[in-house]
């Protein structure tokens, strides 16, 4: 991609709705791993998160034009996915099944720098996080997997970090209960 | 019940403080809690290989369907020449309230009014819609919209007299157009004379939606 790889998301944005369409494939490009891992972790399967990342993308295209701030297009992603993977979760209550963590998710036996009691304790937490409720879950995984500062999050969810730390605090005594059920 | 853990131990978890900081009868528990930490999975999670593939062929069929044709076609400005239209001068008048307001006019594109700073050639039958607001304190004020691509530079507003009111007349395409304020280069705000839409991640566009006949907020 060469010189496209190199524009900022402003300018890739405007050149999109411009309609040089071919140009959101650097978007794409640019976001899609960093979002996976948070939308694996908030629904705890591969396949659901890349479902969620794909529809994300797709509904940030279709309403790009909404997009105050082109600049700020990686924050406007996160928000469309976040709210994508918070109705995947009211979704599956509705019909009766939360979320369950699938293995393909999470810490593999081939997993370098891991053995298996570590692995079986990934797999536990992981199994604990689907637990959480969604706000809980969220920043925890923006926490403690993507490994953002409270007032990071509080600038990319619009929560202040108070009410982060309040729902982070309550997670971890969840996680504590929960990991005590699970062993 | 499994007991909660001990406040000190939750800051640990935040990495305000060290194991080291806390109170020796603490430090079991901090211990284990930072085991929980330790279990945290974050190795990167790979997509498929046609991953971007499928999106771009999703994003090239919706950006050939009708409707966005449609919609590009209401709200993209057109280099194209300008067709003028004799109508006379205002239509929709200036409502400036005490707090601010939109004020639309519909006048011949040949001839625009004082003040008036199209962004570009607009497509034939581009409505003159006059954006206002009042806000004393301000430094300085632009309307970014569909119209500029939310462009915060493209479109400032200029002070109207001495008294906190800024105004700026554009050339839009008709169309239905969001916007907003963006006041003092960071502050978005709605017009507070439109009743506005949920830019459906939690703020407010306003919408003005603007026909050969004239223009209205909705």
């Amino acid at each position: 991609m060469g010189q496209r790889e190199q524009a900022t998301d402003g300018e890739v944005v405007r050149a999109v709705l411009a309609g040089d369409v071919e140009q959101y494939a650097v978007l794409v490009h640019r976001y899609r791993d960093r979002y996976a891992r948070f939308a694996a972790r908030m629904l705890g399967s591969l396949d659901a998160a890349e479902d969620a990342v794909q529809d994300a993308f797709v509904r940030a295209f279709d309403q790009l034009a909404q997009c105050r701030e082109p600049a700020k297009f990686a924050g406007w992603l996160f928000l469309i996915l976040r709210n994508r993977c918070f109705a995947e979760q009211r979704r599956r209550t509705r019909e009766g099944r939360g979320l369950e963590a699938t293995d393909e998710a999470i810490a593999g036996p081939d997993r370098p720098d891991g053995n298996v009691e570590q692995i079986e304790q990934a797999h536990a937490l992981e199994r604990a996080l689907v637990d959480l409720t969604p706000e809980q879950r969220e920043v925890f995984v923006l926490k403690h997997v993507e490994g953002l500062a409270y007032d990071e999050i509080s600038g990319m969810t619009g929560a202040t970090v108070a009410s982060l730390k309040m729902r982070m605090h309550r997670a971890y005594d969840r996680l504590r209960e929960l990991l005590k059920e699970h062993t | 019940m499994t007991k909660t853990y001990h406040p000190l131990v939750k800051r640990l978890l935040d990495g305000e403080l060290s194991l080291s900081d806390l109170p020796l009868e603490l430090r079991g528990e901090g211990a284990e809690a930072l085991r929980l930490l330790g279990a945290v999975d974050r190795a990167p999670v790979a997509l498929s290989a046609q991953f971007e593939a499928r999106v771009m062929a999703e994003v090239r069929r919706r950006a050939g369907s009708p409707m966005r044709r449609f919609w590009r076609g209401l709200v993209e400005p057109r280099d194209i020449e300008l067709r003028l239209r004799l109508r006379p001068g205002i239509v929709w008048g200036a409502a400036l309230a005490a707090a601010a307001a939109l004020a639309l006019l519909l006048t011949r594109p040949s001839q625009a009014p004082d003040g008036a700073r199209p962004v570009r050639l607009a497509a034939r039958d581009s409505v003159y819609v006059r954006f206002v607001l009042y806000a004393p304190t301000a430094r300085r004020v632009a309307v970014a919209g569909t119209f500029n691509q939310w462009d915060q530079n493209a479109s400032p507003l200029a002070r109207v007299g001495g008294g906190g009111v800024w105004a700026i007349t554009l050339a839009l395409p008709q169309g239905h157009h969001q916007y907003a304020f963006v006041v003092d280069g960071g502050q978005w705000v709605p017009d507070p004379a439109a009743p506005g839409v949920d830019d459906g991640f939690g703020r407010r566009n306003s919408m003005v939606a603007v026909t050969a006949r004239g223009a209205r907020i909705l």
